[in-house]
């Protein structure tokens, strides 16, 4: 179903690459909160999200993102401002600190100096700021990801496999922090099983198929996200 | 520092300025090193050189290109997504790397203009050669960078540097070799670099690498208004190419120049780019001159002349042919002289085979080498006993014999 205040909308959306379907054409909508978004590696997941995130175009059909058409150039400029994306293993410039490399993002961002200390602040990364990116731990360096992609506040946040290599007693503490990221937060792992408790809606990609899981356990959804 | 400032910084070390600039100087230098010849300080060899130079720095660079247009894809996430204009990280890495490869390019272009003007230059420096060289390096650069953005995989790297590096080295025709950069291994003295060429494959370099950034632009901007350049730099490429092709693989243009002398003993007159050779030459060829005193072969000047310029012999003027001053010019000019002495025509005749011999040995003397190794022992004893005025009179008496190849065993021991 699609409401009319969805932030994804996705009509008869399909991705081909090298001749295959990776997702076959789809209508989807998606209006706001954490969505979970399961799929084998290979399966076309990471690429879907960098299809939802404008890097990609879709193969047929259209997808509206905020509002906006975002199969044509002119839509996709009018959105990217509001969106973020993390991908999977993201990568940084070789020897950076975690403040250059939110600074670097935010530049991009054109966002203010101003922005990338409270950021900073926000996700608690302050004393850690001035350490190297090579040198920070998985938790610290996911959180100096996250503050990257959302240095401009954005409405709407696609997260590749954020929690792939966290380990177990700081995972609670970034779920919470990724539920607080935006409006709309779009999160991806290889088993719906993995996000099953903390997003609102999961998705999972079978045989090219995207399909919605009903039975979600709500304890996490409790929380409103984009708090 | 601006946020511009930080963000170039961070950029910069991907394209790792501090080891790049001194690898590609480096290999630009051994090839520009390799091109220039040897002992000739000319300023359209040098041209030449910086042409050599650039069809080894062009593929290094194309690789380096694709090697950061390949680690820049991890952070297309963070560039991908920006309210600035989509094109403003291409450009930006475009320009660090342009920088890279043109700082490289001028490290080069000084060594081998020290080098020029260090040796005594002739000609005059090309600053249109110059300029074809840079932006010829530009346009590698920007094939490896679009190349590695557009396949962001490791073996495109190696790609880059392969097919750079074989349009260098291999064209699919003749006149394709005056595309930059141009296949001109030397400028020899007495040519130069056609100033026209040099402008027109300027513009081609120019053309073409607008063409391919603004191309690339447009595909990720969908700017209406790159129409223009982009049409534009086609035009130039077009009528350049156009331009090049009706030239025919003509590169080189006679240069006017005048002739270097040492008046004493002998006056020796060279190609300005090779006067360092005067001295060594004046004084390899006085004891040949000083041999052939009163012969008919005797000689009193001796010009330097281009390699395809053979003007009829004058009386007592010499022509030789030196290409580049590398080790033995001296003597080869002696074996120039000492050849046209000869008659090709008398010598080449097999029923003078004997005779030939005979004109080796007198040779070997006459160009202080050692004497070859004859069946009539007794005329190399005799003449090997022969004081060196015995033999220069002795010369005088049988030149016409020596100069026909017809020299005879019994020649040898006349007293």
């Amino acid at each position: 179903m699609i409401a009319d205040f969805s932030t994804i909308v996705a009509r008869d959306m399909g991705i081909r690459r090298g001749g295959r379907w990776i997702l076959r054409p789809t209508t989807f909508g998606i209006t706001s909160g954490v969505i979970g978004l399961a799929g084998p590696p290979c399966s076309g997941r990471s690429a879907l999200l960098e299809t939802l995130a404008t890097l990609r175009r879709p193969s047929v059909g259209t997808l509206e993102l905020l509002g906006h058409d975002v199969t044509g150039p002119a839509g996709q400029r009018a959105v990217c401002a509001r969106l973020g994306l993390l991908p999977d293993r993201f990568g940084w410039a070789a020897g950076v600190t975690a403040r250059e490399y939110v600074s670097y993002a935010a530049y991009f961002k054109a966002t203010p100096k101003h922005a990338v200390d409270a950021i900073l602040q926000r996700f608690e990364l302050s004393d850690a700021a001035e350490l190297e990116m090579d040198m920070l731990p998985a938790d610290l360096r996911l959180r100096a990801g996250l503050a990257a992609t959302c240095v401009h506040r954005p409405d709407l946040v696609f997260l590749d496999e954020p929690l792939a290599s966290i380990a177990e007693p700081d995972r609670d503490e970034l779920i919470g922090l990724i539920r607080e990221l935006a409006p709309a937060v779009v999160v991806t792992a290889t088993d719906a099983a993995q996000l099953t408790g903390w997003c609102d809606r999961v998705f999972s990609i079978v045989r090219a198929r995207l399909i919605e899981s009903l039975e979600v356990p709500r304890s996490w959804s409790r929380v409103p996200a984009g708090v | 520092m601006s946020d511009l400032g930080r963000v170039l910084r961070i950029d910069a070390r991907r394209t790792a300025p501090f080891l790049a600039v001194p690898v590609l100087a480096l290999l630009g230098a051994v090839a520009a090193w390799r091109a220039l010849l040897p002992g000739v300080a000319y300023w359209d060899d040098a041209v030449a050189a910086l042409f050599a130079s650039v069809r080894v720095l062009g593929p290094a660079s194309a690789a380096l290109g694709a090697w950061v247009a390949l680690r820049e894809h991890r952070l297309g996430y963070l560039r991908g997504l920006s309210v600035r204009s989509p094109a403003l990280g291409p450009l930006l890495d475009l320009m660090l790397l342009g920088v890279v490869a043109l700082t490289a390019y001028v490290v080069v272009a000084t060594f081998v203009v020290v080098k020029t003007l260090l040796h005594v230059q002739a000609g005059h420096p090309q600053v249109i050669g110059l300029l074809a060289g840079a932006l010829t390096l530009l346009v590698y650069t920007v094939i490896g960078y679009l190349s590695g953005r557009a396949v962001p995989r490791l073996p495109t790297v190696a790609a880059a540097a392969a097919v750079t590096c074989l349009w260098g080295i291999a064209r699919p025709g003749t006149w394709t070799y005056l595309l930059p950069p141009p296949g001109v291994e030397h400028i020899h003295p007495f040519a130069g670099l056609r100033t026209e060429l040099l402008v027109a494959q300027a513009l081609w370099s120019l053309g073409l690498g607008t063409l391919l950034v603004t191309c690339y632009l447009w595909s990720v901007t969908r700017r209406t208004r790159l129409a223009v350049p982009i049409v534009a730099a086609a035009a130039v490429v077009t009528i350049t190419t156009l331009w090049i092709h009706a030239q025919q693989r003509v590169p080189l243009a006679p240069r006017a120049f005048e002739y270097t002398c040492r008046q004493w003993p002998l006056t020796v007159c060279v190609h300005p780019a090779l006067r360092t050779a005067l001295p060594s030459l004046e004084a390899a060829l006085t004891p040949l001159a000083t041999r052939l005193s009163g012969t008919p072969g005797s000689f009193t000047r001796v010009e330097h002349r281009p390699d395809s310029d053979f003007p009829r012999p004058m009386r007592g003027v010499v022509y030789i042919h030196l290409r580049d001053l590398s080790p033995g010019y001296e003597h080869r000019a002696e074996q120039e002289i000492q050849i046209s002495l000869l008659d090709a025509r008398t010598c080449g005749n097999p029923a003078h085979a004997a005779g030939v011999r005979y004109t080796a040995l007198v040779s070997a003397w006459l160009l202080d080498e050692t004497p070859p190794r004859l069946t009539d022992v007794a005329a190399a004893r005799a003449f090997a006993r022969w004081a060196e005025i015995r033999r220069r009179h002795w010369l005088r008496t049988h030149y016409v014999r020596y100069h026909s190849c017809t020299l005879r065993g019994q020649d040898f021991r006349v007293v």
